[in-house]
């Protein structure tokens, strides 16, 4: 990068990543140019991780906290402390009402959570599945009488004594928070929101101060289990998170920004710590990188985008197509079915700390699922680890430097590996040391291949239309294994991978969304004034779904005028159970050649994703959600643009060889610093490119270019 | 054994379609009798490719299994039934050219057997010349007589090409909810013989070039009640089985069609060896006995069959012996079992054998590599005419897991006995739930279109204890460990039917030291139904399941419906209706809210198509899973915090655990320590002068065998029918109650209908039929 001219600089954005271990900051200046900072995460308050995690950023600029902070634009937030706070059931203590009579079935959960993130052998192996506690224990649960069927219709009015009877006692147990969450209230939410009225009452009435969330107004969509988890969560997880969010903002302000934070969510766009729907901040950190990739697809004008990040415990993969991220409507997360919008997002359980071992009754080489994770593996003699892992493969094969292992904060040691992998791996399968090791990397490459491909595939493209992003600390490491023969467009591994999420979370749309489920059905021979009405109840829904959007944005201070609408929906054959989400081709519905439009789209989609032979015309469709995504514009960090030098690296940008090995020959690497490589540089395999968060590997038979935008593209020769 | 045959081998002139030139029924023979003569699977003693090329063997294996995983993930959502979507009632695998499964998805994994005993009977009957079997070619099965295990399972195969050869095969099957048998619903009751069991289609071609024909489009629509889900569920099958296809393509056109071959059949014996080492690392040799019973209350009023012959109360008897050799070899043997009878439990040998490894990949084996290779490390002895391998070609399927999930949890307590001696604590399992209720009927629903129901919320039934601690509560089904009971506001766009209640059910799961997992209840209101029906399927007189080492059975079932309920009054005058659960059947609230009705609550909990009305009625209850040890030994903190979460009622507290309470302000239960002290001494003192020693016992009970008194007409004709057909389980019987020469039990002498226990006639007496055996008989 440039020299910092440090009158000169004017640092506009701030990303911020805060893991369970480390929080990393991204400060982006009006050049574009940006700085990584890392620093140990404080849980206990989130703030003091960050304020230093910046200054050890902001040091590489040589500028003071006070200075950058007061210059910054806008900061994006993402963490886990909220994913955290759930998995370990440290929530608030909330009251549930329900129907009379189902008081039961929040804490039964549904069984597939008994046994959701299993890998393959443990989802049949049936003492192995358990259930984690409820978020709500069934002695704060309470009914009331009422039901309403699945067409909206009344069958048991409200009795209103229930309900007050239900509110009263759960406020005379000092709960925290009150949800409600009533059958087919997404259809039909007059009841639910009636409740919801006389509890609020009785709060009152009680002087005490006590949350209630409806699940009709936060997550108005069909499956009860989903629903009722999400809502929860608002009452559970995510007040606890806006307190937080909270204090992190104050601390900055202190220190002199100017903005509110916004926070990474679950749908691709950051919203604001003030969102009503908080809860879809649960996970936000790896879907940094899919917008960061997104962005830069943008920028550059990438249409199609496979985003793989691998860091020590996973393997991610996200499709971007046509420009938009692939959403996914009823996920699981923390072991919990939910109703949120999630960016889909498919991981393997492996990543470059994964174990290898044998099956004892079968000799099958299996990965993970469980992994050293920061321990890295035998290699690191402290670790106290003594199975070998996937790192150890690569000290074994001289992927990675033993003195440089994040910038040489830990030594590791080689002939650890080998010894280990001697006697785990390779005497037992009759190999030798380095093919044993070169085996499990090429399996893990292939296992990572074949899921990219399945990815792709199973959106209905190949990819040779995809550009494949990597990154991630252990990404670029395998960049060349797992796209090797597939075929991408491009392969590009942006110089900054380590940080790429932090990065993603800066350059994140603010942007609301909201859902609502629908139950428009038409046969497939249906009039035009069938088609026509069938329309009108979907802008219904758009018009109310905008209604919501646009007061999210009043609350963050902009005008409608200001806010960016793009509708969608979600669309099935009747009687299928599974849809798509489609974003709608037009901006509103009105007419039956607006219905046309909408099928087509459909049609479209499903012929691609699913097979043309399972199109199902014949039955008609139905709209079963409507969608309502609104953003404004936002300042993001520049790309760099820099002047390209000559194909040849500069000497100072090499920093010796190392033995290499791969396809059963040792090769001398040329090793090279990452950072002294210029734009416009070619480097030939072998080559191992290093920096001090990430090793970026070219074999031979593989050359990388660095552009202008500080982007590596690699490439088979 | 040479598995790279050139055609040039053969000195006939027909060339075979399969990889080399051999014929389908050429290439099975010789697979098998290398198997027969070596022990190893197609004679594989080495294996060639896992052992010099370890990585690609893995790479091929991980890279396959991945892909049919994906695909049955992918296709499952083209459904609209959502006992394939939520329920995951579907499953896809991959087999070798001769029908020997090389890997499966997740879901229904039986089939990997069922679909695999149908493509043998197609290489058998030599589909190969007339339909003949092509690329693109597309096949459909549901024949229970040729292995399938009931008529709603439809199998969808297709063959796999490489450049104009056969390599493999792919099946896909999914749980339709109508067969468009005699009544509605997958599973249904009425009919006695196969031919009121629904459509029935046997390894029928129904499409060639990857397009469905249309005659069978026609035809098989209008041969079931719901024909939406039929089509998409065909389509999803279609789906599966054409990614997997290209899946094979792909793999073979990268790593090359010589290792395909060899991993084809290598990872059958590989999975042959992976059965052998478990079962030497997980057991202890020697031999293992245990029974297992369920009844088919048929005499009773509301079970309503066409035949005279089939009105009788029988009872289902499934006496086991489990061999575990040193060398990890192992043989099971049901000599002793009963006759196939006049109901719809009946079950083909591969169902059977198949399913009992489905089990064991949840206990024994829960590898990645599951395949044939169990099947060929598995030695069965099953007699012919007993009801796990009918001699009849009458005999009925609809409902055959009544007796399999019934006597498979009797090799849960063998098997976990092993476990315990071995200290594999936590692997111990005292049993599988009974899977029921199951919710079935149809008629027109609320859209006013022809329909049927098949409730699948007992896909969530309680789990047996282990030796460490309580089995799960509403969780999984023994025929899919991923169980689910799925939300309620789904099952309301599939059913007619109205929840007032979804509750776990107090008492449900066996008591023990560590008790077994309770089953669950919903109480259904009718609903904008018309022309309506339902049924119960269920065990009732009888706990199928038994617990282990001292622990209880589960519950057995019952049922509840209401007609002429009075409810739409009642809800329209504000007063009280029944909500939740039936939490005490002894002690019945609902009842009395509903004066005046017409209550059906009682142990028929077997019932044939029944009238409902909207406002009646229905209670689903799923049952609970056997449980582990004395309930002496219980923990008495275990036992308020189950009075207090509501999976026990009070009386048992004291009754059954000996555990003495209080309870609070709150209502809460609280131990007394001192009294429940006190009471357990009490109650071990009572049982000690309660015993009496095992030879006065087996004195009097020897006399009333003799005399043949203190039992019913349905005990007796179960023990003549396992005489019968158990010629060793007579001997052992006779020898084990030390009875007289002349002591004998027949059928004959009992004055109850026994149609089919002289004459029967087997499928493979019709001409041109050839059929496959898997097991000793």
């Amino acid at each position: 990068m440039n020299l910092a001219v440090r009158n000169l600089r004017s640092v506009q954005v701030l990303g911020i990543d805060a893991g369970g271990t480390m929080t990393d900051t991204f400060f982006v200046d009006a050049n574009g140019e940006f700085v990584v900072g890392k620093a140990q995460s404080t849980p206990e308050n989130e703030a003091i991780g960050l304020i230093n995690s910046s200054r050890d950023g902001l040091s590489l600029w040589n500028m003071e906290l006070g200075e950058a902070l007061s210059q910054l634009n806008t900061g994006v937030y993402s963490g886990t402390a909220m994913l955290n706070r759930v998995v370990q059931r440290k929530g608030l203590k909330c009251g549930l009402i329900v129907n009379a009579g189902m008081e039961d079935f929040h804490r039964m959960g549904r069984a597939v959570q008994s046994h959701l993130g299993y890998a393959y052998e443990d989802r049949i192996h049936l003492n192995t599945h358990r259930y984690d506690p409820p978020l709500v224990p069934r002695h704060l649960t309470r009914g009331v009488v009422e039901r309403v069927d699945m067409f909206g219709t009344v069958v048991i009015p409200l009795r209103e004594d229930t309900a007050r009877r239900a509110a009263q006692e759960l406020i005379a147990q000092d709960v925290e928070g009150i949800v409600i969450s009533l059958l087919h209230s997404y259809k039909n939410s007059s009841h639910e929101r009636r409740v919801r009225d006389i509890v609020i009452e009785e709060v009152a009435r009680s002087g005490k101060t006590i949350p209630v969330f409806a699940s009709a107004d936060y997550y108005p969509v069909r499956k009860e289990s989903h629903r009722t988890n999400t809502t929860i969560l608002e009452g559970y997880a995510a007040e606890p998170s806006r307190q937080t969010l909270k204090k992190i903002s104050d601390a900055f302000k202190e220190q002199g920004t100017k903005f509110d934070f916004r926070v990474m969510a679950t749908h691709g766009g950051t919203i604001s710590w003030k969102a009503k729907e908080l809860a879809r901040t649960i996970v936000s950190g790896p879907i940094g990188g899919v917008i960061g990739a997104k962005y830069l697809g943008e920028v550059l004008g990438y249409n199609n985008i496979a985003c793989s990040d691998i860091g020590g415990t996973s393997f991610d993969v996200a499709l971007i197509t046509q420009g938009e991220l692939t959403i996914k409507n009823d996920p699981d997360m923390a072991r919990l079915v939910l109703s949120l919008p999630l960016v889909a997002m498919d991981s393997v359980g492996a990543g470059a700390g994964s174990f290898i071992r044998l099956d004892p009754y079968t000799k099958a080489i299996k990965l993970g699922p469980d992994s050293a994770g920061y321990r890295v593996g035998v290699c690191w003699a402290d670790s106290g680890i003594e199975t070998v892992t996937i790192s150890d493969c690569h000290m074994v094969l001289g992927y990675l430097n033993p003195d440089n292992f994040l910038g040489g904060a830990i030594k590791l040691d080689r002939q650890r590996s080998v010894d280990a992998i001697k006697k785990q791996v390779a005497d037992p399968l009759g190999l030798s040391v380095e093919d044993a090791a070169a085996g499990v990397i090429e399996l893990l490459d292939s296992d990572l291949r074949d899921y990219l491909r399945a990815m792709i595939s199973g959106k209905g493209y190949s990819p040779a239309s995809f550009v494949c992003f990597s990154y991630g600390g252990a990404g670029p490491v395998h960049t060349y294994g797992y796209t090797e023969g597939l075929g991408f467009e491009d392969v590009i591994v942006p110089a900054w991978a380590a940080g790429f999420s932090a990065f993603g979370c800066a350059a994140a749309d603010f942007e609301y969304r909201y859902d609502k489920s629908l139950d428009i059905n038409l046969a497939p021979d249906a009039p035009d004034v069938d088609r026509a009405k069938a329309a009108a109840v979907l802008q219904e829904a758009w018009d109310e779904l905008t209604r919501n959007v646009l007061e999210e944005f009043r609350l963050n201070g902009y005008e409608a005028d200001k806010v960016t609408l793009q509708p969608g929906y979600r669309m099935q054959y009747r009687g299928q159970l599974n849809d798509l989400e489609i974003e709608s081709p037009i901006k509103s519905a009105s007419t039956a050649e607006d219905w046309n439009a909408m099928v087509d789209a459909y049609n479209a989609t499903y012929g691609r994703v699913y097979s043309e032979s399972a199109r199902s015309p014949e039955l008609g469709y139905s709209v079963t959600g409507a969608i309502m995504r609104g953003t404004v514009p936002i300042q993001k960090p520049k790309i760099p643009v820099d002047t390209l030098h000559g194909d040849t690296p500069p000497e100072e940008a090499k920093i010796g060889t190392r033995k290499f090995y791969r396809k059963k020959r040792w090769v001398d690497a040329q090793l090279y610093k990452m950072e002294a490589l210029l734009p416009g540089n070619r480097v030939t395999g072998p080559a191992i490119i290093e920096s001090d968060a990430t090793t970026f590997v070219v074999p031979d038979g593989f050359e990388t270019f660095l552009d202008g935008h500080r982007l590596f593209h690699l490439k088979e020769v | 054994m040479n598995l790279n045959v050139k055609s040039s081998d053969f000195k006939t002139t027909t060339r075979g379609i399969v990889r080399g030139g051999e014929t389908l029924k050429q290439h099975r023979d010789r697979l098998m009798e290398a198997t027969r003569l070596t022990k190893h699977y197609a004679g594989l003693k080495q294996m060639e490719l896992r052992d010099s090329e370890p990585i690609l063997y893995n790479k091929l294996f991980s890279r396959l299994r991945a892909g049919v995983v994906d695909a049955r993930e992918t296709a499952k959502k083209i459904a609209a039934s959502p006992i394939v979507e939520q329920e995951g009632e579907l499953c896809f695998t991959l087999y070798n050219a001769a029908g020997d499964s090389i890997l499966t998805s997740t879901g229904i994994i039986i089939h990997v057997g069922t679909m695999g005993a149908a493509i043998k009977y197609m290489i058998e009957n030599d589909w190969e010349s007339n339909p003949g079997v092509r690329d693109k070619d597309i096949f459909c099965n549901n024949d229970c007589l040729i292995g399938n295990v009931h008529p709603c399972d439809i199998h969808t195969i297709v063959p796999i090409f490489w450049e104009g050869e056969l390599v493999g095969w792919v099946g896909g099957v999914t749980h339709v909810i109508d067969t468009g048998a005699v009544g509605p619903g997958s599973m249904c009751t009425g009919q006695v013989q196969r031919f009121g069991d629904g459509y029935s289609v046997t390894c029928r071609k129904v499409g060639e070039n990857d397009t469905l024909f249309r005659d069978w489009l026609h035809e098989s629509q209008r041969m079931v009640r719901t024909t939406r889900y039929w089509m998409l569920d065909e389509r999803t099958r279609i789906a599966g089985c054409h990614m997997i296809r290209k899946l094979v393509e792909e793999v073979i056109a990268e790593e090359g069609i010589d290792s395909f071959w060899k991993f084809a059949y290598e990872a059958v014996e590989h999975g042959r060896r992976g059965l052998q080492n478990r079962i030497k690392a997980m057991t202890i040799p020697g031999k293992y006995r245990q029974v297992g019973f369920v009844d088919v209350p048929y005499a009773h009023e509301d079970v309503r069959v066409p035949s005279d012959f089939a009105k009788v109360d029988s009872i289902m008897h499934t006496p086991s012996e489990i061999t575990i050799r040193g060398d990890g070899t192992w043989r099971l043997d049901f000599e002793g079992s009963s006759r196939w009878g006049w109901h719809t439990y009946n079950a083909h040998q591969v169902s059977f054998t198949s399913g009992i490894w489905v089990m064991m990949t949840q206990t024994l084996i829960p590898s990645e590599m599951i395949n044939d290779g169990a099947a060929y490390g598995t030695e069965f002895r099953l007699p012919k005419g007993t009801w796990m391998n009918p001699d009849d070609r009458r005999v009925a399927f609809a409902y055959s897991w009544h007796f399999l999930v019934s006597s498979w949890t009797a090799l849960w307590r063998g098997l976990s006995r092993s476990y315990f001696g071995r200290g594999y604590l936590e692997e111990v399992n005292a049993g599988n739930a009974n899977t029921s209720n199951w919710l079935q009927g149809g008629g027109f629903n609320q859209y006013d279109e022809i329909h049927a129901v098949n409730s699948f919320e007992c896909a969530a039934n309680g789990t047996g204890a282990t030796a460490v601690g309580d089995g799960l509560s509403h969780a999984a089904a023994i025929w899919n460990p991923e169980g689910d009971m799925g939300d309620m506001e789904i099952w309301e766009l599939a059913e007619p039917l109205l929840y007032l209640g979804r509750q776990i059910k107090s008492n449900s799961g066996g008591a023990g030291k560590y008790r077994g997992g309770c089953g669950f209840e919903s109480l259904r209101l009718v609903w904008n139904a018309k022309d309506w029906t339902m049924f119960f399927m269920g065990n009732g007189h009888i706990s199928s399941d038994w617990g282990l080492m001292g622990g209880y059975p589960a519950a057995s079932g019952y049922r509840f419906a209401a007609h002429k309920t009075g409810l739409k009054a009642l809800i329209e005058e504000g007063k009280p209706i029944p909500f939740g659960g039936d939490t005490d059947p002894e002690n019945p609230v609902w009842d009395d809210l509903i004066k005046g009705a017409v209550i059906k609550r009682d142990k028929q909990a077997i019932t044939t198509e029944e009238m409902f009305s909207d406002y009646d009625l229905y209670l689903n209850y799923m049952r609970g899973g056997p449980g582990f040890g004395d309930p002496l030994d219980r923990d008495p903190q275990s036992v308020a915090d189950d009075l207090n979460g509501g999976y026990l009622l009070e009386r048992f507290a004291e009754r059954v655990y000996g555990v003495v309470v209080s309870t609070d302000a709150s209502g809460l239960y609280a131990v007394d320590a001192a009294a429940t002290d006190a009471k357990r001494k009490a109650m071990r003192k009572d049982r000690i002068a309660n015993a009496v020693p095992v030879k006065d016992w087996m004195k009097g009970e020897r006399e009333k065998i003799v005399a043949k008194t203190g039992v019913g007409d349905h005990v007796k004709q179960m023990f003549a029918a396992s005489f019968t057909l158990g010629p060793k389980f007579e001997k052992d019987f006779r020898s084990f109650w030390d009875l007289p020469e002349s002591w004998q039990l027949t059928e004959d002498e009992l004055d109850i209908p026994h149609y089919g226990s002289k004459y029967s006639m087997d499928l493979s007496e019709l001409p041109d039929v050839k059929l496959v055996q898997f097991v000793e008989e």
